[in-house]
C-alpha cells in the first residue's frame, strides 16, 4: 500500500511537524507571559541596588531573620508548578473530560490516543489501537453464465449460454488491533505490531448449475464463510537520518502493499518483508520489499493462511519525489521481479475448478519470471490533476501452455487520468492501454498482465467490465478478465492464476465526473469505450475466427453518501452496463434481455 | 517466427486469390494458383483481409447465404489426384523401420490411405506376433488382456486412427483419441465431464455393415480390426498438404492409452510413426496441438526427438523383416492408395440431389451411391422429407464455426445420415472434407438414438444373450443394463415409455458417472462402475457387440454387430444425433460426426428443426414434453441433456443460442 502507506506517513510526519510547531508556539507563549510576570522580582534581586536618602548615607539593606515557622518563599529558579497526571496524553482527562468508549473521534484509549495502561509494565509510551469496519455487500448482476455440461437446472436448456442473473451477498467484519511504541506525537514509532483479521460470510445465487461448484449436484445457491488474516506484522522503526525526521523503517509479515498509485500491477496483503523510509524532508521515499503470495480463499478473496503459500516471489524496489517536476506532483519509478515456481503444481479451487496450471492450452504446467519497469506520476499541475502509469514487462516463460515452448515476455502498459475540477464537480478523462498478443503460437508473449491488480480508475469497481470477471470458456476454466480487473488477460483468477501473457490486451478510452452535490452527497458517473488490441488469442481458445476487436461502452453511475461527512459511516451504491460491442457479441450471448449489468449497494462502517 | 510468417503467407495468398475473385472451391482442387496469378485486386483485398476489413472481397455465396471460402488461409479442399504411391508407401515404411532400429525395438507398420485401405503391413524382423489389450487401470473384462490377436490387428488400427481422424483442417493422432475418450477431460482433471469423443473407439468394426472389406476392392471406407485406437503410434500421412492416408506402428506389444498427459510420453512407437511420416509429415498449423476444445489444445505428438535420419532410410529391400499379410485387411504386398474423392476410393463428389450443396457421397464398386435417399422402410418418413432434412442439415454445417479445424473461422465438416426407425439407412451424405471416422459414427448415433426413443428398447435389449468376455472368461448381463437404467430413473416402463433419447442423453448414463465426471457420484447405469471401467471395458456401448467384434476378429467377418437388426454397427454414446418425430410418433433418427460434438448436436437438432419448418409436414424434434431432459434420475437432483448447440454457433455472424426455444 505505498500510496496509502506514504500518505499515512506523510500525514503522520506532516501531523508531527505540525505538532511540535504548535507545541513550541505553546511553550513561546508560556515563557513569554511568565517572564513578564517576574520582571518586578528579577529587579529586586539585583545585587548593586543603591538605597539612600537624598543627602544621606546609604542605608544597608539587611535580610530579616528567618522564621522557620513561616512558609518558604517563591523560589526564582524552580520549575513552574503543575498537576501531577499520569502523561501529557491525560491533560483532558484531568480537566475532567472523560473518555467515551465508543466515540472514536475524541481523544481514546482504545484508538492508540493516550498509552495503553495495561502496556505499562512494558514501559513507556505503549499505545493500543483497535478497529472494527464492517463492510456489506449486496450485489446483482448479469453474466455469461454456461449451462452446465453435464445437467441443466431445467428442461429446455437448449445451448451454452443459459440464464445470466446472479446475485452475490457478502458481509466481512474487520477487526484490527495494533500495538504502538514510540513518542508517538513527536516522531515516528518505534514499534508497531499490528493484526486484522476478517471475519466474512457470502452467499451466491446463479440460475445455471455447476456456476458456483464444478459438481452439479450442488446446485444454484452456494453459501460460504472465511477467517482471515489481512494484516500480521511488525514494524521496527530503524533510525532517524536527518533532523526533519527522515527515517528507515522496517516492516516484516503479512501487510498490504500497493505497486503505484492506481494499484495496477500489484496490491495485496502478502507476507513479506520491506525496507522503507524518506529522506530530504520527505521529498524522497522509498520502498524496497520481498513478498511471497498467500493462497487466497476462493469465494472471498481474502488471505488462507491455512494453506501454503504461493510459491510466488515479486521483489520490489520503488522511489517517490515528491514535487517533481512541479510542486504537486509526486514522480515514482519502480522495479518489480516477480517470480513464479507454480509449475508443477495441480491446484483446485474451493469450488471445485483447476486454477493451476489453468485449463487453457495443453494445460501443462509453467514458472515464470518477469520484471516489471514502470513509471507511474501522480499530482496537479495547476488545477489539472494527472495520474499516470508506464509499464514495461520482461521476461521469461518457461513454457507456455499455447505455445507449448518456452517464450519472452515483452509487452506494456499505459494509463491517465486527466482531472480539472470545476466548483463542485471535477471531470475526467482516461486513456489505458494494455499490449495484446499476436501470436499465441510464437515464442513471445507480448499481451501484458500484472502481478495482481485492483485498479482505481475508470469507475473502477462501480463499472462493468472491471467489477464482473466474464467466463470465456465453456465450463468456467479461463476468465476473460478477472474481478475488480482491467486486464483481459485471460486466468483462471485473478486472485488464485498465474499470470498470463497470451492474452489480447485492452484500450480504454473514457470519460467521467464526481459531483459533489453535498459535503455528504457525491454522484459519479463514467463511460468507458472498450476494445481488444488483437484478438488472435480468443480465436484459438474459442477456435473461432474473425473476433472483433470492439468490446462495447461501459457506462456506470454511482452514488456515495457520506451521512455524518466523514469516512465512518459510507453508503455506496452504483450501476453498470456494458453496451457490448461485436467482439463481446461473437463471444458472449448479450442481447435479447441479456443485458450485461452490475447493481452493487455497499455499506461500510468504520469504528 | 519471421520464417512461419513468411511460409504461411506464401501458401495464403494464392487461396486469397481464390476468395477475392470469388471462384468456386472445388474448380481448384489439384493445387491453389501460384502467387504470380494474383491480380492487384486480389493484392488489395488481401490486405484488407488482413487487417479484419469488413470490406467486401466478392465472396461467393450460395443461395442459402453460405460463403463458400469462408478464410483466405484456408487449407487446400480434398484432392482426388493426390496419393501414396508404392514408392511412398515403402519410403515411409523404411524410415519408420530406421527409427525403431535406431532404438534397439522391432515392430510391425501398417500404411493406410485415407479411406482406409491397408497398403501395407511390415512386421521387423523378431518382432511380437501378438499384442496385449491393456488400459493400465488395472481392469479386467472387456477387451482388457486379451493377447491372442495378430500384431497387424494393432498396426493397422492405429494407422486407420491416424487419417480417420483427421482431414485437411486438423491432424489427429492416436494421442489425440487417448485424451478424448477418458472418463475426464482432459485425463486427470478432478470432476471435469469426460472426453468429448467418449466411446469413439468402438466404431469402425469389422462387423459394421457400413463398414467396406478387403474383398470390396478399393472402395472404403475400410473397417479397422480394433475400432479406433488411443494407443500412441497413430499419425496421419500427407503429401503436399494433403491428407492422403495414416501410419500405425507397434513395437512394445502392448495397447493401451496414455492415462497421465501432463507428462511427455518417450514412446517408440510414436517415434518410429513420427520417423515414417517424415516428408508426409501434417502441417503444422492443423495438427491437434494448435486446435482447441473448451479452451484446452488437443495433443499430437509427446516427442519428435529423432535418432535416426528418415531422410537417409535404407532402401526398402534392405530392411530387416518382411511384408506380411493380415487375413481379412492386406496381402504380403505393398500398394497404392486411392486418392480420396475419387469414386475408387468410395467416396466422391455427388453429382445428383446434393451436388449444389457441395456434398459428397458413399459409392460402390459400380460408382453407384450407396445410401441414395428413399423413404423408410417403415413407411413413416418420405423420400422428400429426407432430402430436406440432410440439405437443412448441410446448410448448418456450411455456416457452422469448426470446433476442430485450423484455421479458424472454418466452416464445420460432417457425415450426416437418417434412418428409419427400423435403423435402415435413409440417406448419406458429408461435407468434402468431412473426417472419415464420422461416417460410420454418424449411423451409429442415428441408429442409437432412434433405437433407445423406440418403445420396443427394452424388450430388444433383455432378449440379447450376454457378452462373453475372453480374459477371464466370464459373461456381462445386458438386460442387467436394462434393470439398472430402470431402477436408476425409478421407472420400470424406462426404455418402452416413448422418451425421446438424443445421443447426449443417452451418454449422461453411459458414463461411469452420473453426473459425468464427478467420481464421487453414482454409477452411470449403463457404464461398468468407475472402478472397474476402463476404455476397453466401458459397459453396455462395448458388451452390445463384443461377442460378434471378436467373433470377427478370430474367425471369419460377421455382418451386424451387435445382434439387434436396429443398431448393426454397435452402439454410440456421444453427442450428435436426434429422434425424428412427427407430432408424438418417433419415425426415425438423424445422426451426424465429424466436428465438435457440440456441432454435431447443433446440425442435427437445428438442421432437423428447419427442415420442419421448411416441409410443414409434422417433421420436428421431439415435444419438449418427452425428450430425456425432462429426467431426472431418483435421487440424484441431477437433470439429464437433451441437446447443447456451440457457443458462437456460426462464422461471420453474432448470433448466440440458435436452437433456444425449437
Amino acid at each position: 500500500m505505498m500510496k496509502q502507506a506514504s500518505c499515512q506517513r506523510l500525514f503522520l510526519v506532516t501531523a508531527l511537524l505540525g505538532g511540535l510547531n504548535a507545541s513550541y508556539a505553546i511553550a513561546q507563549e508560556a515563557t513569554q507571559s511568565s517572564s513578564s510576570d517576574s520582571k518586578p522580582s528579577e529587579a529586586k534581586n539585583e545585587d548593586e541596588i543603591k538605597l539612600q536618602r537624598p543627602q544621606g548615607k546609604p542605608l544597608k539593606y539587611e535580610l530579616p531573620a528567618i522564621d522557620p515557622t513561616k512558609v518558604a518563599p517563591p523560589m526564582a529558579e524552580v520549575l513552574r508548578e503543575s498537576i501531577p497526571v499520569p502523561d501529557r496524553w491525560r491533560i483532558m482527562e484531568g480537566l475532567g473530560i472523560k473518555q467515551k468508549n465508543w466515540d472514536p473521534y475524541n481523544q481514546n484509549v482504545y484508538k492508540g490516543d493516550k498509552p495503553f495502561e495495561a502496556f505499562k509494565k512494558w514501559g513507556e509510551d505503549w499505545f493500543l489501537n483497535l478497529g472494527v469496519i464492517s463492510d456489506s455487500l449486496l450485489e446483482a448482476r448479469q453474466l455469461p453464465t454456461a449451462v452446465g455440461a453435464q445437467s441443466s437446472n431445467g428442461a429446455g436448456s437448449l445451448d451454452i449460454f443459459g440464464q445470466g442473473q446472479q446475485s452475490t451477498i457478502n458481509q466481512n467484519l474487520i477487526f484490527s488491533a495494533a500495538i504502538i511504541q514510540g513518542d508517538t506525537t513527536f516522531k515516528p514509532p518505534n514499534y508497531e505490531f499490528r493484526l486484522v483479521a476478517a471475519l466474512n460470510v457470502n452467499r451466491t445465487q446463479v440460475e445455471e448449475v455447476r456456476a458456483t461448484n464444478i459438481d452439479p449436484r450442488r446446485g444454484r445457491i452456494r453459501n460460504d464463510s472465511h477467517i482471515a488474516i489481512q494484516e500480521l506484522f511488525v514494524d521496527k522503526h530503524l533510525r532517524n537520518v536527518s533532523d526533519n525526521y527522515d527515517f528507515d523503517s522496517l516492516r516484516i509479515g503479512i501487510q498490504p502493499f500497493i505497486s503505484d498509485f492506481r494499484g495496477f500491477v500489484f496490491q495485496d496483503n502478502a507476507l513479506g518483508v520491506r525496507l522503507f523510509g524518506t529522506r530530504d524532508s520527505n521529498r524522497w521515499q522509498y520502498n524496497a520489499a520481498w513478498f511471497r503470495r498467500i493462497e487466497k480463499d476462493t469465494n472471498s478473496g481474502l488471505n488462507d493462511i491455512t494453506q501454503a503459500l504461493r510459491r510466488d516471489d515479486t521483489f520490489m524496489f520503488n522511489v517517490f519525489r515528491q514535487d517533481f517536476p512541479v510542486p504537486g506532483h509526486t514522480l515514482q519509478l519502480s522495479v518489480m521481479h516477480n517470480i513464479n515456481r507454480e509449475g508443477n503444481q495441480t491446484y483446485y479451487n474451493n469450488n471445485g475448478f483447476l486454477e493451476r496450471p489453468a485449463v487453457m492450452g495443453d494445460t501443462r504446467g509453467h514458472d515464470y519470471r518477469v520484471t516489471y519497469l514502470g513509471a507511474s506520476g501522480d499530482g496537479h499541475f495547476g488545477r489539472w490533476n494527472l495520474t499516470t502509469s508506464f509499464y514495461a514487462a520482461l521476461g521469461r516463460d518457461d513454457y507456455h501452455p499455447l505455445a507449448q515452448q518456452a517464450t519472452r515476455i515483452q509487452a506494456g502498459f499505459a494509463a491517465a487520468e486527466l482531472s480539472r475540477d470545476f466548483s463542485w464537480i471535477r471531470v475526467r478523462a482516461t486513456a489505458i492501454a494494455a499490449s495484446g498478443d499476436k501470436d499465441p503460437f510464437d515464442d513471445k508473449e507480448s499481451g501484458f498482465d500484472a502481478i495482481l491488480e485492483n485498479p482505481q480508475i475508470a469507475g473502477a469497481d462501480t463499472s462493468f467490465w472491471i467489477r464482473q470477471a466474464v467466463p470465456l470458456i465453456g465450463g468456467g476454466g479461463v476468465a476473460l478478465s478477472g474481478r475488480n480487473g482491467l486486464l483481459p488477460s485471460l486466468r483462471s483468477s485473478k486472485d488464485q492464476g498465474q499470470s498470463n501473457f497470451v492474452n489480447p490486451g485492452l484500450t480504454l478510452v473514457g470519460i467521467g465526473a464526481d459531483f459533489n452535490i453535498t459535503p455528504s452527497l457525491r454522484v459519479i458517473g463514467n463511460i468507458s469505450k472498450l476494445d481488444f488490441v488483437n484478438t488472435s488469442s480468443l480465436e484459438v481458445l474459442r477456435n473461432q475466427g474473425n473476433i472483433s476487436t470492439d468490446i462495447g461502452v461501459d457506462m456506470s453511475a454511482g452514488l456515495q453518501y457520506r451521512p455524518f461527512v466523514s469516512q465512518n459511516v459510507v453508503l455506496n451504491a452504483s450501476v453498470a452496463a456494458l453496451l457490448p460491442g461485436k467482439g463481446y457479441k461473437q463471444l458472449f450471448d448479450s442481447g435479447h434481455g441479456n443485458t450485461q449489468y452490475s447493481v452493487l449497494f455497499n455499506l461500510l462502517m468504520t469504528f | 517466427m519471421k520464417r512461419r510468417l513468411f511460409s504461411r503467407s506464401v501458401f495464403l495468398m494464392p487461396t486469397v486469390g481464390l476468395f477475392c475473385i470469388g471462384a468456386l472451391s472445388w474448380q481448384f482442387e489439384k493445387r491453389p494458383i501460384p502467387v504470380s496469378a494474383n491480380t492487384p485486386a486480389a493484392v488489395n483485398c488481401l490486405a484488407s483481409s488482413i487487417e479484419g476489413s469488413s470490406k467486401s472481397c466478392g465472396t461467393s455465396y450460395l443461395n442459402n447465404n453460405q460463403p463458400l471460402i469462408k478464410l483466405p488461409s484456408a487449407p487446400p479442399p480434398p484432392s482426388a489426384s493426390v496419393f501414396l504411391t508404392t514408392t511412398d508407401v515403402e519410403k515411409i515404411i523404411s524410415q519408420a523401420v530406421g527409427e525403431a532400429q535406431a532404438r534397439g525395438a522391432r515392430g510391425t507398420i501398417a500404411i493406410v490411405d485415407r479411406v482406409g485401405n491397408v497398403l501395407a503391413v511390415f512386421r521387423m524382423t523378431g518382432a511380437s506376433a501378438t499384442f496385449t489389450i491393456n488400459s493400465g487401470r488395472g481392469v479386467t473384462g472387456g477387451l482388457e488382456g486379451i493377447a491372442i490377436l495378430p500384431d497387424g490387428f494393432a498396426a493397422i488400427s492405429k494407422a486407420i486412427t491416424g487419417a480417420y481422424l483427421s482431414s485437411q483442417g486438423n491432424a489427429f493422432s492416436t494421442r489425440t483419441a487417448s485424451q478424448i475418450i477418458q472418463q475426464n477431460f482432459n485425463p486427470g482433471e478432478i470432476s471435469s465431464p469426460s472426453g468429448p469423443l467418449f466411446g469413439v473407439q468402438f466404431s469402425q468394426f469389422s462387423c459394421s455393415d457400413l463398414m467396406a472389406r478387403q474383398i470390396d476392392g478399393s472402395f472404403g471406407p475400410k473397417r479397422s480390426p480394433l475400432g479406433l485406437s488411443a494407443d500412441a503410434g497413430g499419425l496421419p500421412l500427407y503429401k503436399n498438404g494433403f491428407l492422403v492416408g495414416g501410419i500405425g506402428v507397434i513395437t512394445d506389444g502392448l495397447y493401451s492409452l496414455d492415462l497421465n498427459i501432463q507428462n511427455f510420453d518417450f514412446d517408440i512407437d510414436e517415434l518410429a510413426a513420427v520417423a515414417g511420416t517424415s516428408g508426409f509429415s501434417a502441417p503444422t498449423d492443423i495438427r491437434a496441438n494448435r486446435i482447441t476444445a473448451d479452451g484446452r489444445t488437443l495433443r499430437y505428438t509427446d516427442s519428435d526427438s529423432l535418432v535416426s535420419n528418415p531422410g537417409a532410410s535404407a532402401p526398402f529391400a534392405s530392411l530387416p523383416g518382411s511384408l506380411v499379410s493380415v487375413p481379412g485387411y492386406v496381402a504380403a504386398t505393398t500398394s497404392a492408395g486411392t486418392g480420396y474423392g475419387s469414386p475408387q476410393s468410395g467416396i466422391r463428389p455427388d453429382t445428383g440431389t446434393f451436388a449444389s450443396s457441395n456434398a459428397y457421397i458413399l459409392v460402390d464398386a459400380f460408382n453407384i451411391n450407396r445410401y441414395p435417399v428413399t423413404g423408410g422402410t417403415d413407411g413413416l418418413l418420405t423420400s422428400i422429407e429426407v432430402t430436406q432434412i440432410l440439405r437443412s442439415g448441410l446448410d448448418i454445417a456450411n455456416r457452422a464455426r469448426a470446433q476442430i479445424r485450423r484455421p479458424t473461422g472454418s466452416a464445420a465438416e460432417v457425415t450426416i445420415t437418417i434412418v428409419d426407425t427400423q435403423g435402415e439407412v435413409l440417406g448419406l451424405v458429408r461435407t468434402p472434407d468431412a473426417p472419415i471416422f464420422g461416417i460410420d459414427i454418424a449411423l451409429q448415433k442415428a441408429r442409437t438414438a432412434a433405437f433407445f426413443s423406440n418403445t420396443n428398447a427394452a424388450t430388444e435389449l433383455n432378449a440379447l444373450p450376454p457378452a462373453n468376455y475372453l480374459v477371464p472368461a466370464s459373461s456381462s448381463s445386458i438386460s442387467a443394463y436394462v434393470t439398472q437404467l430402470q431402477s436408476f430413473m425409478n421407472n420400470p416402463a424406462t426404455l418402452s415409455n416413448g422418451i425421446a433419447y438424443s445421443n447426449r442423453a443417452i451418454g449422461n448414463i453411459t458414463r461411469p458417472n452420473f453426473p459425468d465426471g464427478v467420481a464421487s457420484a453414482p454409477t452411470g447405469p449403463l457404464s461398468k462402475p468407475l472402478s472397474g471401467w476402463s476404455p476397453f471395458n466401458l459397459g453396455l456401448q462395448l458388451d452390445l457387440s463384443y461377442n460378434n467384434l471378436i467373433a470377427s476378429a478370430v474367425g471369419s467377418p460377421i455382418v451386424g454387430c451387435t445382434g439387434l437388426s436396429k443398431l448393426r454397427n454397435g452402439m454410440q454414446i456421444f453427442p450428435g444425433s436426434f429422434p425424428i418425430y412427427r407430432g408424438n410418433q418417433l419415425v426415425g433418427a438423424i445422426g451426424v460426426s465429424g466436428d465438435g460434438v457440440d456441432q454435431d448436436d447443433m446440425v442435427s437438432f437445428l438442421g432437423l428443426a428447419n427442415a420442419g419448418k421448411i416441409l410443414g409436414t409434422g417433421i420436428a424434434n421431439a415435444p419438449a414434453n418427452i425428450r430425456a431432459d425432462t429426467l431426472v434420475p431418483n435421487g440424484t437432483g441431477t437433470r439429464l441433456r437433451y441437446v447443447q448447440c456451440p457457443q458462437a454457433p456460426f462464422n461471420n455472424s453474432t448470433a448466440q443460442n440458435v436452437c433456444a426455444g425449437l
